[in-house]
């Protein structure tokens, strides 16, 4: 343990000391105990195979962007034919509605987030990963941590899209007029948004801090 | 070391600390990450169960009234909540509405519940039976209660309609609003953390 980490958590980690933290309820209960005597979750120190977790879910959510991106999210039917449109369509709608706040969010909910949760959870596996730990400056556990905290507290956020369209399905069903159907995208996109929450989930903050220790004392 | 109930783990770092005692709103904070620990709030289960009976209230409001009515070349419509996502399944989607059907329907109905069903009987210091699953499942679902999503892709729809069509807002929509008002604060008062703490004070 380095003299900073004296100084701000004299006590050093619950792990260090032989001691888990109860994922469910934070109760700490000694190695010996396999099972949290106050909610009886099974006990780790860590979650475990966290990391291949977080990347198998990520890599799932990258292939899904895909067809969420370039197949049709609803497809409007009109006396005069069949419009198909895609998100990105959507934001350009907006966009020559001169409705450019709108467009802006669609955009940013739709396209910019899900593809920054992607890289972040990506870069946090490998920021974590056993073998680069001896590479990380002092600063770098602050950043990745506020990193890791933003990818958590967006991800909800991805889901307004979605939204949209189950309003636009229900609401605009004129028969022959015109009437609005949900497109293969709007699954595809549900299931990014989906996968990248467990993704983030997956993560367990304290490997960033594990291996931040493991470069001091080396 | 021999007691850990004096100590507290940081849950992203796992810095170990004795945990303070703490005036009532203030909050204990890591020391190494700067991650919230601990949050001090006084009567958190007489809040979290008003709260939690308003939301509650305001939820039947929310599914029992149209949400909103549109009219559009002579033809009017009119929308309840569940109404939506039926006609996403209808018009092709059935797992899509069923996983919308979860993020603004099912999901803040059991946050609701299950914080009442923890809280009224922590007030008058008994156990109800699955206190440990009931518990557990409100740390779970909670990432997955999206209303305040939903209201944002209302707006954004709103936006989209308003060229071909006359939208009325119904009851719902504004019991809809204070429904996630309410369940904010509820959540707010009584965090999952302060739960155990609870069902740990009233486990004999």
């Amino acid at each position: 343990m380095s003299p900073a980490d004296k100084t701000t958590f004299p006590l050093g980690t619950a792990a260090s000391r032989g001691l888990n933290c109860c994922h469910t309820c934070g109760r700490l209960a000694t190695f010996k105990k396999t099972h949290c005597p106050r909610c009886h979750t099974h006990l780790h120190p860590r979650i475990p195979h966290s990391l291949q977790r977080t990347l198998a879910l990520t890599l799932a959510a990258a292939v899904l962007y895909i067809p969420a991106n370039t197949m049709p999210i609803m497809v409007v039917t009109a006396f005069n034919g069949t419009v198909e449109n895609t998100i990105l369509g959507g934001v350009v709608t907006f966009w020559e509605m001169h409705a450019y706040p709108v467009a802006a969010i669609i955009f940013i909910a739709s396209v910019v987030i899900p593809i920054l949760k992607l890289i972040s959870l990506v870069w946090l596996c490998v920021v974590s990963r056993p073998s680069r730990r001896a590479e990380n400056s002092p600063a770098a556990p602050h950043r990745a941590t506020r990193i890791y905290r933003l990818t958590e507290l967006v991800g909800r956020w991805s889901m307004v899209d979605v939204f949209v369209v189950t309003i636009l399905v229900a609401v605009v069903q004129f028969g022959q007029v015109m009437s609005i159907s949900p497109g293969p995208a709007a699954l595809a996109f549900a299931a990014v948004v989906v996968l990248t929450m467990l993704a983030a989930h997956s993560f367990d903050p304290r490997l960033i801090w594990d291996a931040q220790k493991k470069h001091q004392s080396s | 070391m021999s007691d850990p109930h004096h100590f507290v783990a940081c849950p992203e770092c796992d810095a170990l600390f004795t945990l303070p005692p703490l005036d009532s709103g203030h909050s204990a904070v890591c020391s190494r990450c700067g991650a919230r620990l601990y949050t001090a709030r006084p009567r958190a289960l007489q809040r979290a169960t008003a709260w939690s009976l308003a939301a509650a209230t305001f939820f039947v409001i929310a599914v029992t009234f149209p949400f909103l009515s549109l009219e559009s070349t002579g033809q009017s419509s009119q929308l309840h909540l569940a109404g939506s996502v039926a006609a996403l399944a209808e018009n092709g989607s059935p797992s899509l509405a069923a996983a919308v059907a979860v993020f603004i329907l099912a999901a803040p109905a059991f946050m609701i519940a299950g914080t009442l069903y923890l809280s009224v009987p922590l007030l008058a210091g008994t156990l109800p039976p699955l206190v440990n699953r009931v518990a557990h499942l409100l740390t779970v679902v909670r990432q997955w209660n999206m209303p305040e999503v939903f209201l944002i892709g209302v707006l954004v729809s709103f936006l989209k309609l308003h060229h071909l069509s006359e939208i009325t807002l119904g009851v719902s929509f504004y019991a809809f609003i204070a429904t996630i008002v309410c369940l904010t604060a509820s959540l707010a008062s009584a965090g999952p953390r302060s739960f155990w703490h609870q069902i740990e004070l009233a486990t004999p």
